[in-house]
């Protein structure tokens, strides 16, 4: 029994590594147009946008749907036709998570990244209800209800 | 800065892409009206400088140690959990 479980908790888990391209960057990254996205499955629910340069710079990412369960970003015309998007189900959004010492982390809802599943064309996404959502919506921490 | 004067109804044209017109003048309000190609961003200044703010607040070292949540959250699916709307409030 006790074998079993070892093995279980010590089966490799392996990053998924996908490359993003952002013609217009990021809002104060224009010239950064190449990204990795990571996804570690020990790492969930978050996940990593890194820069593809040397630089070992990266954003922290968030489903931002696990983030606010009742979230309903409108993609606005214009992006949906730069990213080529003919459904719902193509496009992958991710939130920018803000990690601060010393702060809860949040995670930004008004502009969230809109990377199309089948080109990896990414593009962050001014959502035309932009208002009705907050810019540092807090993530619940562990241990901060007791 | 280039400033020029202009009725309602009027347009600048930039760069012979981006078109410009005034379309109403309610007291200190100005509604413009933008037609550009789908590869121009336009966004209203603070919010761009919001965003802006807090993508450079968000930058960090692929070494951060990484925040532990509180336990109801699912997991990042490939899939994604919801689905945005394409077509905006505005379209309807």
């Amino acid at each position: 029994m006790k074998c079993a479980e070892m093995i279980e908790t010590e089966t490799p888990v392996i990053a998924r590594r996908d490359a993003v391209r952002m013609p217009n960057g990021l809002l104060g990254f224009e010239q950064i147009k190449d990204y990795t996205l990571v996804t570690n499955p020990g790492e969930a629910p978050f996940a990593w946008l890194q820069v593809e340069d040397n630089s070992a710079l990266a954003f922290v990412v968030i489903d931002p749907f696990v983030a606010a369960p009742d979230y309903q970003p409108d993609i606005p015309q214009a992006d949906v036709e730069f990213l080529k998007l003919n459904h719902a189900d193509d496009a992958l959004l991710l939130g920018i998570v803000t990690i601060l010492d010393g702060q809860p982390p949040t995670v930004n809802l008004k502009g969230p990244i809109v990377i199309n599943r089948h080109t990896h064309t990414g593009k962050q996404v001014i959502i035309a209800n932009a208002a009705a959502y907050s810019l540092k919506h807090p993530l619940p921490l562990a241990g901060a209800a007791d | 800065m280039l400033i020029l004067s202009r009725k309602i109804g009027e347009s600048i044209v930039i760069d012979g892409r981006i078109h410009v017109t005034v379309m109403r003048v309610e007291g200190e309000t100005v509604k413009l009206g933008i037609a550009a190609p789908t590869e121009v961003p336009v966004h209203r200044k603070e919010v761009y400088e919001e965003i802006q703010r807090s993508n450079q607040q968000a930058l960090t070292k692929q070494s951060t140690p990484l925040p532990r949540l509180a336990g109801a959250l699912p997991k990042l699916k490939p899939a994604g959990a919801g689905e945005p709307k394409l077509v905006p409030a505005l379209k309807k």
